[in-house]
């Protein structure tokens, strides 16, 4: 019984979230298969992509391996934990992906994602006409 | 000073609240540029609570929004000021 509630835990997926910059030099016909590439990597450790956002080529705040700009793709997906680390060995491994960053969600972290695909994420600084106005009093 | 209303002072304090309190934000997401980029001088520094008037938990989630941001270069860890 121990051994089964482990592998229920074991199973549980979790919802992640991914970005990931590849190497800016290359054809986009490479920015494809890189992309599928990180997508089968996923789906062949247990995990199912929810939503893939390509940003496209932008530039960086700073210099990576002497690049100025990186090609910025963002990847939604449910995977159990086990999944992340082979995928991200993986990209590791690969030349052509500069950087990673792997989160987990949680409910605060779930609902704000939902908002913001549904396009109500609450506004911060929805205050600047009213504050021009009150600086010309 | 703050409950003196002739202090001479008075004027120049605005009453601070924490922003993210106000909209009702849960989470601070790292890849929203714009909004980390206000609370962050122009160095690149992040700016105390005594200033921004933030709230010590979103203060906090902040502050690992911008580290983050940096990690994947979307906002730079220094800027050299140009004199």
């Amino acid at each position: 019984m121990e051994n089964n509630r482990r592998k229920h835990i074991l199973m549980k997926k979790e919802f992640y979230e991914m970005l990931y910059i590849l190497n800016p030099v290359q054809d986009d016909d490479k920015f494809k298969e890189l992309v599928d590439f990180v997508n089968n990597q996923i789906e062949k450790n247990g995990g199912e992509i929810v939503d893939v956002d390509e940003w496209g080529t932008k530039p960086l705040a700073y210099d990576i391996d002497k690049k100025s700009s990186g090609y910025y793709v963002n990847v939604y997906f449910n995977a159990p934990h086990s999944t992340i680390e082979p995928v991200e060995r993986n990209m590791r491994i690969n030349d052509d992906i500069m950087r990673y960053l792997t989160l987990k969600y949680d409910a605060k972290m779930k609902r704000h994602y939902e908002l913001k695909k549904k396009g109500d994420l609450p506004v911060i600084f929805d205050d600047e006409e009213n504050a021009e106005t009150e600086d010309d009093n | 000073m703050i409950n003196n209303p002739s202090h001479p002072k008075k004027g120049h304090l605005k009453s601070k609240e924490c922003k993210f309190t106000q909209a009702g934000i849960e989470y601070i997401d790292y890849k929203d540029t714009d909004t980390l980029t206000r609370f962050v001088n122009d160095q690149g520094k992040i700016l105390p609570r005594r200033v921004t008037g933030n709230s010590a938990k979103h203060q906090r989630q902040f502050s690992t929004a911008v580290k983050r941001a940096r990690f994947m270069a979307l906002i730079p860890y220094v800027t050299e000021n140009l004199r």
